[in-house]
């Protein structure tokens, strides 16, 4: 194991853990209910990790990425039910990323939004054909960085820290109306959704495809899951925290995504501002990479195509174009002109439905000692695992209902 | 053998992914062809890939909408070519020469070959 590449890994994840959805939900969340759903996503970000440490697994065992499997387990048609609904869930949330990323440029330069989306869709399209994988996944990870400022201005912002602790600790806040209560449970499901993301476990288990892990690789994997997936979550709890500080008590809504950068603002002013709007910037554009990417590699699994970035783009042809065509429907999707804050909304809702397709496969062939022999799942990590899997059922479920009855949080 | 063991074999094959002799996927398993006569026992002969194999293994109306959008090709790919079964089926030979690659090669036509790190 390699110290460097480890702290480089673990970074990267740290930097690229939080996307629109996290940031949008996390702000609202503080500014609602306080410090009250730190502990969802605390919950949500363990989920995370027991379920991307074990596509990484997987993947560096089996040398097969999450979807060649899931066929292989989920067979034919359910497997192309999943494949769908993934695709369909993973490109609302690259339009969502796509918006988020042109919202911020209109911040940052006050161009045209959709100009910058265009010319945002152009760029990822560059970046993506130019860089190798390895390259793509520290620059926006490493860049997205930029957003320790959240965790800085909550020194600056003077937190309660034991009332910040006090958050960790499961809990419903008391006296809430049955409409309040409704608008809880709705934020509870997003943040869940938001966290444990599909497309994160995709693009997971074929980035340890495409840096050739192998099981040398499944302490680096481990580490890289459980420190950066854990650090990345405290600066989403940071930015939930601050809000619950300058925007709760204030009745202020953070319903754009720009909103949240005014944490860092209020306490180091111009410069604050900006590295907040830098981080969100290359956050979100690098969750824009990945939902991507995830899609065209989940595309080119289930067919059984050439893909990976480690390559020439036209060594995989057919994943390229993919990849292309994608980030062109994303685009278009954002030109219909349907609001960012709706694109999120969606993404967080479809994502949820999709989950427990995504993660029953998964969960099968981690445990199956035939398959993985003893780096099959060992007794918490199967806890763990279906505990989570029941979870998001139960929030799949519970996901529509919610959604409809509060009108997406609002009450 | 065990008496499940031809069944096995198949439900085990299907869907996995192959990759040539050079080392790129080209294509999963998508069907199997045996050979063999009634109450005698069957011998597996080929795999064939492409959506043309679907056929049989989705409903009518999901079939002819991959038929419009994918196509009917199909491949097929004799059990003398196969060097392992594991996680993926490893192939002795390249890709091209089972005309498993046509798609991907008539793809990579559309596509510059410059400006990639």
């Amino acid at each position: 194991m390699n110290p460097l590449e480890l702290t480089l890994g673990i970074m990267t994840a740290v930097g690229g853990f939080v996307d629109i959805s996290e940031l949008v939900f996390a702000a609202r969340a503080g500014s609602t209910f306080g410090f009250a759903l730190i502990w969802v996503f605390a919950f949500s970000t363990v989920g995370i990790v027991v379920f991307s440490e074990m596509s990484g697994r997987v993947a560096a065992v089996a040398k097969q990425p999450v979807f060649n499997l899931m066929r292989h387990r989920l067979g034919l048609e359910l497997g192309l039910v999943t494949l769908v609904a993934s695709v369909i869930s993973n490109l609302i949330t690259c339009a969502a990323e796509i918006g988020g990323v042109a919202l911020m440029l209109n911040y940052l330069l006050g161009l045209s939004y959709v100009l910058m989306a265009v010319a945002m869709t152009i760029a990822l399209i560059v970046s993506i054909w130019v860089l190798p994988f390895k390259w793509i996944e520290r620059a926006y990870g490493l860049l997205g960085l930029f957003m320790i400022v959240f965790a800085a201005a909550l020194f600056a912002n003077h937190a309660p820290w034991t009332r910040i602790a006090g958050g960790l600790v499961p809990q419903v806040p008391r006296g809430l109306t049955t409409k309040e209560m409704l608008s809880f449970g709705y934020f509870c499901v997003a943040i869940v959704s938001a966290v444990m993301f599909p497309y994160e476990v995709y693009f997971y288990s074929s980035g340890g495809i495409e840096e050739e892990w192998g099981p040398k690789d499944i302490l680096t994997n481990r580490l890289t899951s459980i420190l950066g997936m854990g650090l990345g979550s405290l600066l989403a709890i940071a930015i939930l925290a601050n809000s619950a500080i300058l925007f709760g008590p204030a009745n202020v809504d953070p319903a754009i995504p720009g909103t949240a950068a005014l944490e860092a603002a209020i306490p180091f002013g111009k410069w604050g501002l900006i590295l907040a709007l830098l981080g969100m910037f290359f956050a979100v554009a690098g969750a824009a990479v990945e939902t991507c990417l995830a899609n065209a590699y989940s595309i080119a699994q289930f067919f059984g195509w050439a893909w990976g970035r480690h390559k020439k783009p036209w060594e995989a042809p057919r994943f390229t174009l993919t990849w292309i065509i994608l980030f062109l429907a994303a685009l278009a999707i954002v030109l219909t002109g349907v609001d960012v804050m709706t694109l999120v909304e969606f993404a967080v809702l479809f994502s949820i439905l999709v989950l427990p397709l995504t993660y029953l496969p998964l969960l099968l062939l981690s445990g199956d000692r035939k398959f993985m022999g003893r780096y099959a799942n060992g007794a918490v990590t199967k806890w763990l695992g279906w505990f989570y899997f029941w979870i998001v059922c139960i929030a799949a479920v519970a996901a529509l209902p919610l959604y409809f009855l509060t009108s997406g949080g609002n009450g | 053998m065990k008496p499940d063991g031809a069944i096995k074999l198949v439900s085990e094959l299907l869907d996995l992914p192959l990759i040539d002799s050079n080392g790129r996927y080209c294509g999963i398993v998508d069907d199997v062809e045996l050979k063999g006569q009634a109450g005698k026992p069957l011998r597996l002969e080929a795999l064939l890939v492409g959506p043309g194999a679907y056929s049989g293994r989705l409903p009518r109306w999901a079939m002819s909408l991959l038929r419009m959008t994918a196509g009917d090709r199909l491949t097929r790919v004799p059990l003398g070519q196969i060097r392992t079964i594991g996680a993926a089926v490893e192939l002795k030979v390249p890709g091209e020469k089972l005309g498993l690659r046509k798609t991907e090669d008539r793809v990579e036509g559309w596509l510059p070959k410059r400006g990639a790190l």
